[in-house]
């Protein structure tokens, strides 16, 4: 099932605000395949937890054979998510198996989408989530284009959190250098609901990954989080809008990066605060270290508010290593490249640190490793 | 003659400009404790940054020699390798990698530097167990993110525990008694009671004549104003509490009293 896109879209989006940093105008030129024949033998290879549900997508297609579904999982149902209507996105969206995620899911969903084929291929992946009053649902997704072509996967996954619900979904983007990824959440949040998003971006050529969210009960909780390291010719677009429609929400974006050689990361991050959401904090924070003098940054933190009474911050910071942990570091014995390669690990990794599973955590701080220069000194100290 | 541990001679230095060390001098042999005390702003810290080498400090005249080398000639990490440790006033907290990991890295960078075989996971946990064991440090503390939420008492305590870790010869402690109630400043003072050797030789760096009480120095010297003005035994640090630092300032006349 692979989806005729339609190539024009891409052709001018770098010439809106929206992507003005993102110029995905290539894609106009490629002429995607219709992907005949899958690959299946690599999904054991990213079957990380074996212990939990997974559910495998090649090239969009279901692949009931390795997928393990438990109870609340369901393909093609007639569950279909709203929340992505609300949004502007530009990303196009388009037919492709479905999975549907509903009632308590305490072990960790594994969601594996698997793109890949000797010729380019336009994928799409739509994945619904829907916790009920006083639920918990926790996701993974694991996206890995496979082979250097100019594969195009566009994932859109809607999350509807009612009352008193729990949701946590972790995307990583993995694999190929080479190919795109325009990715969505979309976040519809009601009373005393927690969402936490975390995208991890390892792979990829030209990355986007959009969270829209819209809070609308009182008492919200919600942590967007991100986490990227990049090297030669590539680029990250982590593009937020979270919208506080009703009072005493709190709200968090929190991305940090690494870049290399001439890659490039964007952060936008929006707060929309209505005018009855009273009682608002919101917060954002770009992070950023650039290893190299070719390597570019950009953060464009944003703010419109039209409530009186809110507490709402936003914090952007590009800079290289500090000084005095350099120094702290040395004091010990760790000699100065060893000492600058461990803190950008420790950078990086905090971000990590919070995830609670620690098979995808591995898995993550493996590839990590596998981009950061010097990341085989940092695996001698595995203890 | 057994040559000094830590000879320093005439040492000047300046941060941005501003001359914060005016010619200190300060010879330590193996197996002596000296305690520098001094007033908010008379170089203390600035002392003991030079000594373990950051680079925020300009040297511009003098020496310090340790063991015979030069050590104004080597790289912080260098200098800790030879056998020189800071207990720093503030240690950095750093998230994101835990204390253990850390010190997995630090123990090994020494043994490579010193020629010998860097320790696999389980010698290296071992040797961690023993050391957290001599001076009474929780070892559940190095699972967690280096000084991360530490407590000021576990942030000097884990210090302690790293100089144990890394045996260096000789060790600054730069004002390890700031921020410690008596109880943590009693442990602490342990754990470095327990360091000293005939071998090893200490610079102890407090504002306070409190920590003296545990930590009982060899010498005493007053520091004001980026020079030592005074020298003596145990017995200066109890002057010192009495009368205060004025009674060191220079008198203001030509007579060179000071």
């Amino acid at each position: 099932m692979t989806t005729t896109v339609n190539n024009s879209v891409f052709e001018h989006l770098h010439k809106q605000e929206d992507w003005l940093y993102s110029n995905v105008s290539e894609l106009s030129n490629v002429s995607f395949d219709a992907c005949k024949d899958v690959d299946v033998s690599v999904i054991s290879k990213y079957d990380i937890a074996t212990q939990n549900p997974l559910v495998v997508f090649v090239n969009g297609v279901f692949q009931e054979n390795q997928s393990r579904l438990g109870d609340g999982l369901s393909i093609n149902s007639d569950n279909l998510g709203e929340v992505y209507c609300r949004s502007n996105s530009q990303i196009p969206r388009g037919e492709s198996d479905r999975l549907s995620i509903t009632s308590n899911q305490h072990k960790t969903i594994h969601i594996l989408q698997i793109i890949s084929g000797n010729n380019p291929v336009a994928v799409f992946g739509n994945v619904y989530v829907h916790a009920c009053q006083g639920e918990t649902i926790s996701i993974a997704e694991t996206h890995i284009a496979i082979t250097n072509q100019d594969h195009l996967f566009m994932p859109c996954t809607e999350i509807l959190a009612e009352k008193d619900s729990c949701v946590t979904i972790v995307r990583s983007i993995r694999g190929s250098k080479s190919a795109y990824h325009l990715g969505g959440l979309h976040v519809t949040q009601h009373a005393a609901s927690k969402v936490q998003t975390h995208t991890i971006t390892l792979g990829g050529k030209r990355v986007r990954n959009e969270v829209y969210a819209y809070l609308d009960g009182e008492n919200c909780e919600s942590n967007f989080d991100g986490m990227y390291m990049l090297g030669k010719d590539q680029l990250v677009d982590n593009h937020l809008r979270v919208e506080h429609n009703e009072p005493n929400c709190d709200s968090r974006e929190f991305y940090k990066g690494v870049l290399d050689e001439n890659a490039k990361s964007v952060f936008t991050g929006r707060i929309y605060v209505k005018e009855d959401a009273q009682q608002t904090d919101a917060k954002q924070t770009n992070q950023n270290i650039l290893l190299s003098d070719d390597a570019q940054a950009t953060s464009r933190p944003q703010l419109e508010i039209y409530a009186d009474d809110v507490a709402c911050t936003h914090g952007a910071t590009t800079g290289e290593i500090d000084d005095e942990a350099m120094l702290y570091l040395q004091t010990r014995g760790i000699p100065a490249d060893a000492a600058r390669t461990l803190l950008i690990y420790a950078f990086l990794n905090e971000s990590l640190d919070e995830l609670a599973d620690d098979a995808f955590r591995s898995v993550l701080v493996d590839e990590l490793l596998t981009n950061l220069p010097g990341g085989e000194f940092i695996q001698s100290l595995y203890l | 003659m057994t040559t000094p541990l830590l000879k320093i001679t005439d040492l000047h230095a300046s941060v941005e400009g501003t001359e914060i060390l005016k010619g200190v001098n300060l010879t330590v042999m193996p197996g002596e404790v000296h305690s520098i005390m001094g007033p908010n702003g008379s170089g203390k810290s600035t002392l003991s940054s030079v000594i373990a080498g950051h680079e925020a400090y300009e040297v511009t005249n003098g020496s310090i020699k340790f063991n015979g080398i030069d050590l104004l000639e080597l790289e912080a990490d260098q200098r800790a390798c030879v056998g020189v440790f800071l207990a720093f006033q503030y240690p950095i907290e750093i998230p994101g990698v835990s204390t253990k990991f850390f010190l997995k890295a630090a123990v090994n960078a020494i043994r490579k530097y010193r020629g010998q075989d860097e320790l696999d996971a389980m010698d290296f946990l071992d040797l961690v167990e023993d050391k957290a064991k001599s001076v009474n440090l929780n070892v559940d503390l190095l699972d967690r993110n280096v000084n991360q939420g530490f407590s000021g008492g576990e942030k000097k305590r884990a210090e302690v525990f790293q100089m144990a870790l890394l045996d260096p010869l000789l060790g600054v402690l730069d004002e390890t008694d700031s921020g410690l109630d008596i109880d943590a400043l009693k442990i602490v003072a342990e754990g470095v009671n327990k360091l000293r050797s005939p071998e090893r030789g200490f610079v102890v760096i407090t504002h306070y004549q409190r920590l003296l009480d545990y930590i009982v120095p060899d010498f005493v010297h007053v520091l004001m104003d980026g020079k030592i003005v005074k020298s003596g035994d145990k017995s200066l640090a109890l002057v010192l509490e009495e009368q205060g630092y004025k009674a060191f300032e220079p008198c203001g006349c030509s007579c060179n009293c000071g």
